[in-house]
C-alpha cells in the first residue's frame, strides 16, 4: 500500500491519477469499495486501486459508531497494492468542538499507522511530491 | 545540544522525541510536563498514554505550567530533559491568572526560560506544535496567541542544533 498526504487542495488526487495512469472508475473518494464493487470494476494486473479523501471517510465512520482502524487494516491487508489519499488535519488550533478533537485525534493515528506500514509514503505540497518513506 | 521537534496534532511528535532523548541519553532524565492537567477528563487521559508510553524510559516527570526556569534547581539527578510543550507552555503564561498577558511580554518571558534550561542542560529535546495550517479566521486573542507560538518557535529553532518536523509518523529533520 502507498499513502499520499497534503495539505486540503494540494493536488495529491491530480498527482496520483498522473502517477498511476488511474481509470476514473477505480479512484473511490469517500469510501472503501466493497469486494463486490471491487469485482465489478474487474482490475486487470497494473491496474491501480485509490481511495481519496481518507480523512472524510474516518469522520463519516465514527459518526455512524464505526471502527475506522480496524476497517482500513483490514482492507489494505485485502488490497495490498491500493494507493490511499488523505488530507492532513492536525496542522491547526485545538477545536472548540469535542467531536472535532476526537476526529483528528483519531485520524491522525490511523496515518501514522498506515505510513508505519505502508511501502512509500509521499506528501505533495503544491501539486509537488516529497518522497518521505 | 538542543533539538526542536515539530508537528501537528497526532503526527507522532512525541513518541520521536522520546526515542530521541533516549538515544541522547541511556540514563535518568526529566520529562518537563507544561500541560494544566486540572479535572479535564480529556487531558488525564492524554497525560494517562503519555506516561504509559513513557514508562520504563527512565523518566522523571516535572511538572511545570509556568515559569520554566524553575524547573532548573529540581534538575539534582541529570542534566538532560525533555521539554513538551511548547503550546502549552505560551499558552500558560500568556493566559495567566485570569488576565491576558501580551504577546511581547510572552515570548519574551518563554523564550528566555528556555534559554536558560538549554544552557543548564547537556541534552534539551524540546518538543512544539503545529497549530498554523488551518483557517486563520480566528478571534484576535487567538491570533495573537499563534502570533506568539510562530516567533516562539522561530526563536527556539533558530538557537537549536537539529530541528525535525515530524509528519504521520515519520521524521524528516529540517535543520
Amino acid at each position: 500500500m502507498k499513502l499520499v498526504i497534503g495539505g486540503y487542495a494540494q493536488g495529491k488526487l491530480e498527482y496520483v491519477k498522473k502517477k498511476y495512469n488511474v481509470k476514473e472508475e477505480f479512484i473511490f473518494d469517500c469510501a472503501l469499495p466493497t469486494k463486490e464493487e471491487i469485482e465489478k470494476i474487474n482490475p486487470e494486473e497494473g491496474d491501480v486501486l485509490v481511495v481519496s479523501s481518507l480523512h472524510k471517510w474516518i469522520r463519516k465512520r465514527i459518526k455512524e459508531g464505526g471502527r475506522p482502524e480496524e476497517e482500513i487494516a483490514s482492507f489494505v491487508k485485502k488490497n495490498p497494492n491500493a494507493v490511499i489519499i488523505s488530507d492532513e488535519i492536525g496542522n491547526g488550533i485545538v477545536p472548540m468542538d469535542p467531536f472535532e478533537r476526537v476526529y483528528r485525534e483519531r485520524t491522525g493515528r490511523i496515518l501514522c499507522d498506515l505510513a508505519a506500514n505502508a511501502e512509500e509514503v509521499e506528501r505533495v505540497t503544491c501539486g509537488i511530491p516529497q518522497k518521505i518513506k | 545540544m538542543v533539538t526542536l521537534i515539530y508537528g501537528g496534532s497526532a503526527s507522532g511528535k512525541s513518541q520521536f522525541a522520546e526515542d530521541t532523548i533516549c538515544s541522547l541519553c541511556k540514563g535518568n532524565k526529566y520529562y518537563i510536563a507544561t500541560m494544566k492537567v486540572g479535572d479535564d477528563e480529556e487531558n488525564i487521559e492524554r497525560v494517562k498514554k503519555h506516561r504509559e508510553q513513557r514508562k520504563n524510559k527512565g523518566f522523571e516527570t516535572i511538572e511545570c505550567p509556568n515559569d520554566l526556569k524553575s524547573a532548573i534547581p529540581q534538575m539534582s539527578k541529570s542534566k538532560n530533559a525533555l521539554l513538551e510543550c511548547v503550546s502549552n507552555l505560551v499558552a500558560n503564561e500568556m493566559f495567566f491568572n485570569g488576565e491576558i498577558i501580551g504577546k511581547e511580554d510572552t515570548v519574551e518571558k518563554v523564550v528566555g526560560g528556555i534559554k536558560e534550561l538549554a544552557d543548564f542542560c547537556d541534552n534539551l529535546v524540546i518538543v512544539s506544535n503545529n497549530i498554523f495550517e488551518s483557517d486563520s479566521d480566528y478571534d484576535d486573542i487567538t491570533l495573537s496567541y499563534m502570533q506568539a507560538l510562530g516567533e516562539v518557535n522561530a526563536e527556539i529553532a533558530k538557537n537549536s542544533d537539529e530541528v525535525y518536523e515530524v509528519v504521520v509518523g515519520i521524521s524528516m529533520r529540517i535543520k
